[in-house]
């Protein structure tokens, strides 16, 4: 084996040579990715402890899929998703403030607010105002909330927009989902969140983030000490793919850095104690580990580590605008101390965040230039090619 | 300079008023409107002083953080806003290198930080 090449030895049928660009700058080719992956394949959208209580909704917007839909927790407890469009107009049923809008009824009613029109947390219609001046083509019982295919897996709530999925949400998980089940989620629930609006291709976000070739570059203002030993453990996993990302750390921590260590674990470049990690994550336990960088197709990145977990999400907007949403869970602070450690972590993590998002405005604006019609990628960047074959093959299909 | 209120031993750091700041956005936005000479003048009038203020802190339950100490809190928190500056990026006012930071939104940058809610909520 090459050790240089080895992941592209592993994985014959993705080739070596050139990835274009056409397909991150092209409106056609984005209008087929709406059609044949995010309005067909299951789309990660919430957390199940978004919506607690039975009446707690979001509603999230879905530009690809030319919809918002809503999350909704019923007064039977089940999680369902729906349209957000009344039966009546069309109108919105729940007003939205943003690409993510939250709200609770305890009444476990959602009331359009141009007629009134009432819907249960099971997306029936309730109430109609003067319901006696419609006519007879107009049935109460036949026009709740269109509905949205839902399910949830380790507390990830999925839609998928198809009027009938081409798969369950596990056939789809396939493998991904025995990769990473092991991992308690669940347990760590306290996060912070991050989000923006960039100004580029969802897929130059996604490839930003999914190799650590940048790490001594990008990163070199804040992690100086931390450098890239590569990736290891790839695996490919039908349209998914994961790898451990694996940085060796240098000796010199700031002071700010070595007093938040001793309070709390709150930062990646930090060794855990022990490992409580399942058996196929960093499967060799090396201690260079930092974290699993997984990508849950088409456009969600799970990242995990001991008593850390974070996710990276590219909904697209346009062909070029992207938004983007950081998610970053650790251990429930108990002391003042704890809560600042956590917060020197999440802040070197922010600038590194914004380290990271800086050049991806660049690099589409660049590659609309026409300029250049290919990228070429080391054998490290394998998460790329791979991920570039599987929307090509969804988008041919 | 505006007045703060501060522990009993913890009165020199009244110098530091400009950064008792309640929010994530408010210390963002201090930071990235100082100066080199003025976040080198808070970090390294903190630092000495961390340990004291975090063990100060921890007397008080997360969340029933009494009024007398928000302002020890702040500053504890400004200076993680403030300490990459110093300590990576040579005193510069920004994030070398970096998107355009005001177009970052951290959910949590309108929330005092001292009053021990969880940074996002889940239920809003």
């Amino acid at each position: 084996m090459n050790l240089q090449h080895r992941w592209a030895e592993a994985n014959p049928w993705l080739g070596t040579g050139p990835i274009p660009v056409e397909p991150y700058i092209s409106p056609a080719y984005y209008e087929k990715e709406k059609e044949k992956i995010f309005k067909r394949v299951w789309l990660c959208v919430a957390r199940e402890a978004e919506v607690p209580q039975p009446g707690d909704y979001k509603v999230k917007r879905i530009a690809a899929g030319d919809t918002s839909a809503i999350i909704v927790r019923g007064k039977d407890g089940k999680v369902r998703a729906f349209h957000n469009m009344c039966s009546h107009r069309g109108n919105t049923v729940v007003t939205e403030t943003g690409e993510e809008t939250y709200g609770a009824s305890r009444a476990g009613v959602m009331t359009c607010r141009f007629h009134g029109w009432v819907y249960g947390a099971d997306g029936a219609l309730k109430q109609v105002p003067q319901e006696g001046r419609f006519f007879a083509c107009f049935d109460k019982a036949d026009n709740g909330l269109a509905p949205i295919h839902c399910d949830i897996w380790q507390g990830f709530v999925f839609i998928n927009l198809a009027a009938q999925p081409e798969e369950s949400l596990m056939s789809f998980l396939g493998g991904y989902a025995d990769h990473v089940a092991g991992y308690d989620f669940s347990a760590l629930t306290y996060h912070y969140h991050y989000h923006t609006m960039l100004n580029c291709n969802w897929k130059v976000a996604h490839d930003a983030f999914a190799e650590a070739y940048h790490v001594d570059t990008i990163h070199a203002g804040s992690f100086p000490n931390t450098f890239s030993s590569g990736i290891q453990n790839v695996k490919l996993m039908g349209p998914h793919r994961t790898c451990a990302v694996c940085l060796t750390l240098g000796a010199n921590p700031t002071p700010i850095g070595t007093l938040a260590a001793e309070k709390a674990r709150g930062s990646l470049t930090l060794r855990a104690a022990e490992s409580r990690l399942p058996p196929t994550i960093n499967p060799d336990r090396r201690s260079d580990f930092a974290f699993e960088l997984s990508v849950l197709f088409p456009n969600t990145l799970v990242h995990v580590s001991d008593g850390i977990w974070f996710t990276h999400q590219f909904w697209p907007v346009a062909h070029n605008q992207t938004l983007w949403e950081g998610r970053y869970y650790v251990q429930t602070p108990q002391t003042h101390s704890a809560r600042w450690a956590l917060e020197q972590a999440i802040i070197l993590q922010r600038n590194a965040w914004l380290e990271d998002t800086a050049t991806m405005e660049d690099t589409h604006r660049a590659m609309q230039s026409g300029a250049k019609q290919v990228q070429f990628l080391q054998d490290d960047e394998i998460l790329i090619r791979h991920g570039a074959a599987v929307v090509d093959q969804y988008v041919q299909a | 300079m505006s007045e703060i209120i501060l522990p009993p031993g913890f009165e020199a750091l009244a110098v530091h008023a400009e950064w008792a700041l309640d929010t994530p956005d408010e210390r963002h936005r201090a930071r990235l409107a100082s100066t080199p000479a003025r976040l080198e003048a808070f970090y390294n009038g903190i630092l000495p002083w961390l340990e004291k203020i975090l063990e100060e802190l921890d007397r008080f339950p997360l969340g029933a953080l009494p009024e007398s100490h928000h302002a020890l809190f702040n500053l504890a928190f400004a200076v993680i806003e403030v300490a990459p500056h110093v300590e990576l990026y040579r005193s510069s006012p920004g994030v070398p290198f970096a998107f355009e930071e005001l177009r970052f939104v951290a959910a949590h940058g309108g929330q005092p930080t001292w009053a021990g809610r969880p940074p996002a909520e889940m239920r809003r």
